[in-house]
């Protein structure tokens, strides 16, 4: 039946009539709002919220000086309210002084990287890219080895840090650019490669560093570690985590579109240039935020997504508050296992990367079947 | 609507694919592009679409298009649903999520097309037929006034090639306006209003589809015999295109 | 007449005698082989020298201060680890032997790996090397002719070692035997000391500043920790590679902490660490930074038995019967032949940075 007006489908008004359009069921497939919601997204973001919490207050109890969970209760509530003293300073100092600051930078940084990684693997289309592979984070270890050869301020060293990590962000997508078959493999290949380059510029400082003073701080670039977790460090790592995931999670719908490819997300309205370019600003601000906390730490940002998929899918905007969640989550049980197995403290990135690097492998092969993620 | 206005483009400066065309196409009509591979098809069809800026002359248009591109794999897992939902993605701004209104017409959408009740199945499982009835819905959740296939039907079986056509006529009927790439004649014979035909050495002509396709055009087009076969069948004229 | 002309003869004959066969000793002593000396290093590898060393690279950070002190003077030390020149720059070696000041240092790059033209260009007779590093940072040396003493590091029996390689290679045997027998009276002397009943637990640590370094069992500091009648805190970790978390410093909770000389950490920079105003040893003031002389008194060195009797007066203070002090200028008489003086003194013994820690002021002048 011809119809002279052209027709609005849906618009925010009634559907015309020539829609035979009824009504899903509320039980079938598809009923109820999408985005966050829906009962299994509940159910999800509750189970990922509880877990953080739990592994945060877990990570306050248990280390190499042992602080009973009652107490640690205890101890947190009296920064509010006073309590009755049940606890001695040194459980005290222990929990609020010591691994209160350490257990939010944890949690501030493994959601930082998860969603480094997220995105990452979602703009380049690549599911192994990872802040370490793209170079970012050497980049970021360089800036700060750099200021600690220099002699230069803490601040300096933050600045150091994002500075060079944006610098390898930007090579990176230069060199990526270059046309080609395919633009992706160029993209990681560009990474590996300015990651090396700057990896070997680590060691050069390594090399020429004063082995009394310097070379102690820069190795701890290299290996990664929270023992100097202060609550400044919350702060200098928790404001550009948070403008970056506010920024990331603003567009998670459009790393949706942008995951099909420039010109699918061309014709549906995304500016794919503009927008990639914001994401990975935004991934540059994370990652070197966290290099400059914590010194370089790999594996998180490749393996928390992939673990957090079969739960969230792969519609962004389940799946990067999740990775963000678990990532948190993730790294706050992998640093509280580095401080306590042994007398002496074990760098974070070895037990990120012994850990994660089986773990990466077990999902591939289990979820190839599942074709969690079908390749080009 | 939309309108062609001498438009031409290259790809390497001098060789020019096609020069100084011009085409009107108004509300609820179809335009075809027919050529042989390598004519500059797609090159055109991405023209009017606005994927792609011609190297002289413009598109006028009356309003937003909706782009149905060639059907290819998909990277990641989204369900049909959620791939009719990015059609929506025209409509919000930079940092919003689709909200109840587009749920409600990427829904609309996927029933319109018929495949409603494969709203939760991952898109990559999907047959041929399907996927491209998806990646149609996706351009009508957009509320497009203007629609753009890439040779819609080239990878589909001879009863989703009827259906997809049964179904762009449709859209068409509607009253949107209509341009595909076509691989064969038959997709705009007796279907399509006006065509093109690109030559690829930069000569094109436009016409009303039935005087421009005839047989010696076909065979100059496509350098081979051609014969064209028409016959009356409930009221409609169907045609045939034979090669030899 | 010619009787008593006979016996002084005889006697003169007999005397001359005497001394010729004496002198022939000597001789043999002094030139065991036909030319030349054998230094035979911790390797078990023979060097042989033509003469007592005249100049000697050295690459180990101690043995350029060791070097100094066996043969008494800068003469025989032609260039020195850049770290080890720091130390002469920064400590009262400069001061006693300023001429060490102007040395080429050159030598080595971090880790200790040789620049061997460098070290080539200086023409030494000797090159001092780690020999428990690695064969990598000995053989280019060897393979460009240059002579090798290797040593290894850690133990007692290996300072005593250093002693008597360095002795025989500068043709000064009796002068290793003086330093050697000096430590080893000071040994058996705390060695007889009676153990206290319930020993102190005591933690060294090499840094402090960007991470907490302690010495686990099995390294010197270990040793002289014991030595002296203590326990160490750290004793669940071997060696002197991991760092610790504050939490386990927490955990061991030691009677006495010593602040090395590794970085540039202070008792009041540690004490001022947010979590360890909980510590015993700081609520105690019982946090030393220990004493730096000629060399740094935390690894072993010649200045070694002044760092047990330092330590064993704050770890045993009741049990304590000599002057520190005097104590320190006779040995630096001894080793330096140089009168230090008591400003010099304080200064070893970091009196600013100690002034306020438990038990110090038995050492003030």
């Amino acid at each position: 039946m011809a119809v002279s007006s052209p027709e609005r489908v849906g618009a925010r008004d009634a559907p015309s009539s020539s829609y035979r359009l009824e009504q899903p069921a509320p039980g079938a497939p598809g009923a109820g709002a999408e985005g966050l919601g829906g009962r299994r997204g509940y159910l999800l973001f509750a189970v990922l919220g509880a877990s953080v919490l739990a592994v945060a207050i877990g990570a306050l109890a248990v280390g190499r000086y042992m602080v009973p969970l009652g107490e640690v209760f205890r101890i947190l509530v009296s920064r509010l309210v006073p309590l009755h003293r049940t606890w001695t300073v040194t459980d005290q100092d222990v929990v609020v002084l010591l691994r209160l600051p350490r257990a939010l930078l944890t949690v501030v940084v493994g959601a930082g990287l998860a969603l480094c990684g997220a995105v990452l693997q979602a703009v380049l289309r690549n599911p192994v890219a990872d802040p370490q592979l793209l170079g970012v984070s050497y980049g970021a270890s360089f800036g700060g080895a750099l200021a600690i050869l220099l002699g230069l301020s803490t601040v300096a060293l933050m600045a150091g840090a994002f500075g060079f990590g944006l610098v390898v962000l930007v090579v990176v997508f230069v060199l990526g650019r270059s046309a080609g078959p395919a633009p992706t493999l160029t993209i990681v290949l560009s990474g590996v490669v300015t990651g090396a380059f700057f990896s070997a510029l680590v060691s050069f400082t390594t090399y020429i560093a004063n082995p009394e003073t310097q070379l102690q701080s820069i190795v701890f670039w290299l290996l990664g570690s929270f023992a100097t977790a202060t609550y400044s460090a919350d702060l200098v790592a928790g404001v550009p985590v948070a403008l970056g995931a506010a920024t990331v999670l603003a567009l998670r719908w459009r790393l949706n579109v942008l995951s099909l490819g420039d010109e699918e997300a061309r014709s549906l309205g995304v500016n794919p240039q503009a927008t990639r370019w914001c994401l990975l600003v935004a991934v540059a601000v994370m990652a070197s935020a966290s290099v400059a906390v914590s010194g370089a730490i790999g594996w998180v940002g490749l393996v928390v997504p992939h673990l957090a998929r079969p739960f969230s899918g792969s519609d962004h905007r389940r799946l990067l508050p999740a990775a963000a969640l678990l990532g948190a989550a993730y790294l706050t049980v992998m640093d509280t296992l580095a401080r306590t197995l042994l007398p002496t403290e074990l760098p974070v990135g070895i037990l990120t990367a012994v850990v994660g690097a089986p773990t990466f492998f077990v999902l591939l092969r289990r979820h190839h079947r599942r074709a969690v993620w079908v390749d080009v | 609507m939309f309108e062609v206005v001498g438009a031409g483009f290259y790809y390497r400066r001098g060789a020019w694919v096609f020069r100084d065309l011009s085409a009107s196409v108004p509300d609820g009509k179809v335009l075809a592009l027919l050529g042989p591979n390598g004519s500059g098809k797609s090159t055109l069809l991405r023209l009017i679409a606005g994927l792609v800026a011609p190297k002289e002359g413009e598109v006028r248009r009356s309003g937003p298009v909706g782009f149905v591109p060639q059907l290819q794999w998909s990277s990641l897992t989204y369900s049909a649903f959620q791939m009719v939902l990015m059609g929506r993605t025209r409509l919000l701004r930079a940092y919003e999520s689709p909200g109840r209104a587009d749920v409600f017409a990427a829904k609309a959408a996927l029933e319109r097309v018929g495949l409603f009740h494969l709203a939760e199945r991952p898109y990559a499982s999907l047959s041929g037929g399907e996927r491209q009835l998806v990646l149609i819905a996706r351009a009508l959740a957009g509320e497009n006034d203007i629609l753009a296939f890439d040779e819609p039907v080239s990878a589909l079986d001879l009863h989703n090639e009827k259906e997809i056509l049964a179904l762009v006529a449709e859209l068409a009927r509607e009253g949107r306006t209509v341009v595909l790439s076509a691989h064969r004649p038959e997709h705009a014979l007796g279907f399509a209003d006006q065509a093109v035909a690109l030559f690829g050495n930069g000569e094109a002509l436009v016409g009303e589809c039935a005087s421009l396709l005839t047989d010696d055009l076909l065979a100059r087009l496509y350098r081979a015999h051609v014969r064209t076969f028409s016959f009356r069948e409930n009221g409609t004229v169907h045609h045939a295109v034979v090669t030899w | 007449m010619t009787e008593s002309l006979t016996r002084r003869q005889f006697l003169r004959a007999g005397g001359l005698g005497a001394l010729a066969v004496a002198a022939g000793l000597q001789r043999s002593r002094a030139a065991p082989s036909a030319a030349g000396i054998t230094v035979v290093d911790q390797r078990r590898v023979k060097i042989h020298l033509a003469h007592p060393a005249r100049r000697v690279v050295t690459i180990p950070e101690p043995a350029a201060s060791m070097l100094i002190a066996i043969a008494g003077s800068v003469a025989p030390l032609a260039g020195m680890n850049r770290v080890s020149e720091a130390a002469v720059d920064e400590g009262i070696l400069g001061v006693m032997f300023p001429q060490a000041k102007r040395l080429p240092d050159d030598v080595a790059g971090a880790d200790f790996a040789p620049d061997v033209e460098s070290i080539l260009n200086l023409h030494p007779d000797v090159v001092v090397q780690w020999a428990d590093h690695g064969d990598a940072i000995i053989t280019p040396l060897e393979e460009a002719g240059l002579n090798v003493v290797g040593l290894d590091y850690g133990t007692q029996a290996d300072l005593e070692a250093w002693v008597n390689i360095f002795g025989t290679m500068l043709g000064v045997p009796g002068r290793s035997r003086q330093v050697n027998s000096t430590m080893a009276q000071v040994l058996a002397e705390l060695r007889a000391e009676p153990k206290p009943a319930s020993p102190p637990s005591v933690l060294y640590f090499f840094t402090t500043v960007e991470s907490l370094v302690p010495a686990g069992r099995g390294t010197y500091n270990d040793f002289y920790i014991k030595l002296v009648g203590a326990k160490n805190a750290a004793e669940a970790i071997t060696g002197d590679q991991g760092a610790v978390g504050p939490e386990q410093v927490l955990a061991w909770d030691p009677d006495i902490i010593l602040i090395g000389n590794f970085d540039s950490g202070t008792p009041a920079k540690f004490a001022s660490h947010p979590a360890f105003g909980a510590l015993s040893a700081v609520k105690n003031r019982t946090v030393y930074k220990v004493p730096l002389g000629g060399y740094r008194w935390d690894p072993p060195s010649q200045e070694s038995p002044l760092m047990w009797r330092w330590l064993f007066e704050l770890v045993q203070p009741a049990r304590s019967t000599g002057n520190l002090r005097a104590e320190v200028k006779s040995y630096y008489k001894f080793l330096y032949h140089y009168d230090v003086s008591e400003a010099q003194i304080d200064q070893i013994l970091w009196m600013g940075l100690n002034s306020s820690a438990t038990n110090y002021g038995r050492f003030k002048s």
